[in-house]
């Protein structure tokens, strides 16, 4: 783990030399590039891609939980400032999404199951695909797609932070 | 939400999913029947589903500037005196930047403290502690201290830039021929000493520590943790606190009591067998190591530091005598080389065994399937031959693994733990209940199936966990 770790924070690093500052790019590229980078160097360490893509993703999610942590402790005196989940910006925007409530969500969704938590975690911190996924979870592609939707469906609730019951409430 | 609850809400999600948009309200009532609340829930899941088109659909977008993370600094920057020319590395205590000291115009390896809250004085004060610890040290193998620097009110430290690899990329490639680990483990010791003469222990000895330059010489890096051996140090690693990389700390570091220069006896224990084996000695089914090499190792990891050598210069002299002896006879010692590992070996056996006796009794249960007949001879016989099929596929999966590719073996074990379980179960069981159902026509294969099935549940009950946890258990001696 800390090996992945390392070497997402380098090449992390290696992008913000190479290029401007200030501009985002895909989780999945980093770990991709890093895959490349290590599998090169250690072809031993790493049963397959896929069990690689799952430590990645494992490793993307606390990088990117602590760099949130921090940045809301470097704002303390003022109440943390949380984004809000605008329905329009989701669809386009990954970057509206407020990754301490996900990491949250997530971790009371892994407690009910852990199974779509994790798809969650390799589908949207590693940037696997269905079928990626599916092989590091050990299930079918339909599966991940099944489980995927309601894991999805339930974060989505739960982010958005409404009471339980008023959702239901539309239909009565 | 219960796990029951949990699993019928999947089912009514799902269900509803598979039903036109409009039907699914009605639909979820009709399924829900009285569970009112679980409706709620599956319709305000299916609405969210509904509106969740393109949610987390895009992976997570990053800043690299995030992830490098804020101290991070640009080639060219200047800091000082300094400038950076690039990243080389980075440890628990901060990133180390290949940089140049425009004073002197010479190459120095710079490493930045993290920034921490102001408050949090403690790796300032260690990395202050390291500097003037190791600029004590002067010795070939040891890369030198030139300066602490405080710029800005940051702290750096900057040192003798070595050009080279590490020892850990050595390694990696392939387990050292036995002579050049000898020679590379005396040089380690020769460090070890001088910075021991110094009063300096290091406390995060490991292959990555030690470069190997492109000359060839062994430099240890990095005196990262390293305390001066005082009582004024002791009070601020307090105990609990612990420093270093678990893998190559002695058992008194790791539950954090006081620790001595035999802390890195012990670590170099560990680089030593990793030289040879390319595996950590507590690996399961480590591989064969040259015994007469193996037992300088294992002196060095004994759990009571009193076992081990009490000085690194006890240990050079053990490594100089090996050194001299292997070039003597200059035989590779690969027939003595064999340490049989006699638990990790009933392991393998009885993954061996097991398959052969769930392969054996699907005979028996064929003939059983003939007395019993019908749908429950079919089943019973259906149930033993599925629970072999699997049983035996995984566990002559894991024996080959084991003998194979050690290294993936916990992660393996891991995934066909269930599977192994459930199968050991079902063939259990049903070679009991054959048993069972033939008991008047044919008693002694009843008795054979009824005992085997209560043997194998015995066997997977009992005797399984035992040699497992006697194969996998970290162990204390090489």
């Amino acid at each position: 783990m800390p090996l992945v770790y390392d070497e997402l924070r380098r090449i992390a690093a290696r992008y913000i030399s190479r290029e401007r500052p200030g501009q985002t790019l895909q989780a999945t590229a980093l770990v991709n590039e890093a895959f490349v980078r290590l599998a090169g160097e250690r072809p031993r360490s790493f049963a397959n891609r896929t069990h690689f893509l799952a430590i990645a993703a494992i490793s993307m999610r606390q990088i990117l939980v602590q760099r949130a942590r921090a940045r809301r402790a470097a704002k303390r005196g003022g109440a943390p400032e949380r984004v809000t989940l605008d329905e329009g910006l989701i669809a386009d925007e990954g970057r509206s999404i407020d990754v301490l409530a996900l990491d949250e969500a997530l971790t009371r969704l892994a407690k009910l199951d852990p199974e779509q938590a994790r798809i969650v975690e390799l589908r949207y911190f590693g940037g696997l695909t269905v079928e990626e996924t599916a092989e590091a979870v050990g299930v079918s592609p339909a599966t991940v797609k099944r489980e995927w939707a309601m894991a999805r469906a339930w974060l989505k609730r739960a982010l958005r932070g409404e009471p339980r019951r008023s959702s239901a409430g539309g239909h009565a | 939400m219960n796990r029951d609850q949990w699993e019928r809400l999947k089912t009514l999600f799902h269900g509803a999913l598979e039903q036109s948009p409009e039907t699914r309200l009605d639909w979820l009532t009709r399924e829900a029947g009285r569970d009112e609340m679980l409706a709620r829930e599956a319709a305000a899941l299916v609405a969210a589903h509904e509106t969740a088109e393109g949610f987390l659909e895009t992976p997570a977008n990053v800043d690299p500037a995030d992830i490098a993370g804020p101290d991070f600094l640009e080639p060219g920057t200047r800091i000082g005196p300094y400038e950076i020319e690039r990243e080389i590395g980075r440890g628990g205590m901060g990133i180390v930047y290949c940089a140049r000291d425009m004073r002197l115009d010479r190459r120095v390896a710079l490493k930045a403290l993290p920034q921490v809250d102001e408050g949090d004085a403690t790796p300032r004060e260690r990395l202050r502690r390291e500097a003037r610890a190791a600029a004590t040290i002067s010795h070939p193998n040891v890369a030198t201290v030139y300066a602490l620097e405080e710029i800005d009110g940051r702290l750096f430290i900057a040192s003798e830039f070595v050009d080279g690899h590490t020892l850990r990329s050595d390694i990696e490639r392939a387990p050292l021929e036995q002579t050049r680990a000898l020679a590379i483990a005396a040089d380690i010791a020769r460090a070890l000493c001088a910075a021991h003469d110094a009063g300096v222990i290091h406390r995060d000895l490991k292959p990555e520590n030690v470069l190997i330059t492109t000359g060839g010489a062994v430099k240890v890096l990095d005196f990262g943790i390293a305390q001066v051996e005082s009582v004024k140090a002791m009070r601020l690693t307090h105990p609990g606190a612990a420093v270093g990389t678990p893998a190559y700390m002695p058992p008194e570091q790791l539950l954090g009591a006081v620790t001595d220069a035999r802390a890195d006896i012990y670590a170099l224990g560990v680089v030593l067998t990793e030289m040879l084996t390319g595996q950590h000695p507590l690996t399961p089914g480590s591989r064969p190591m040259p015994v007469s090499a193996s037992d300088i190792a294992w002196r060095c990891i004994q759990i009571d530091p009193d076992q081990r050598y009490q000085s690194a210069r006890e240990l050079l002299a053990a490594l100089e005598r090996q050194l001299a002896h292997s070039s003597e006879s200059a035989v590779d010692h690969a027939a003595e080389a064999i340490r049989a590992e006699p638990s990790a070996w009933w392991w393998e056996f009885h993954q061996a065994a097991a398959a052969l006796v769930y392969g054996v009794m699907t005979w028996p249960a064929w003939i059983a399937r003939g007395i019993i007949g019908g749908k429950q001879g079919d089943a019973m016989f259906v149930a033993v031959l599925a629970a072999a099929i699997v049983a035996v596929t995984l566990r002559l999966h894991l024996w080959f693994t084991s003998r194979f590719y050690p290294a993936e073996l916990g992660w393996a074990r891991a995934r066909a733990a269930a599977w192994i379980v459930a199968a050991d179960s079902v063939f259990a069981g049903a070679l009991v209940a054959g048993g069972v159902l033939i008991g008047d026509a044919r008693p002694e294969l009843a008795v054979a199936q009824i005992a085997v099935g209560v043997g194998a549940a015995v066997a997977f009950l009992l005797i399984e966990p035992a040699t497992a946890r006697a194969a996998f258990r970290p162990r204390t001696r090489l």
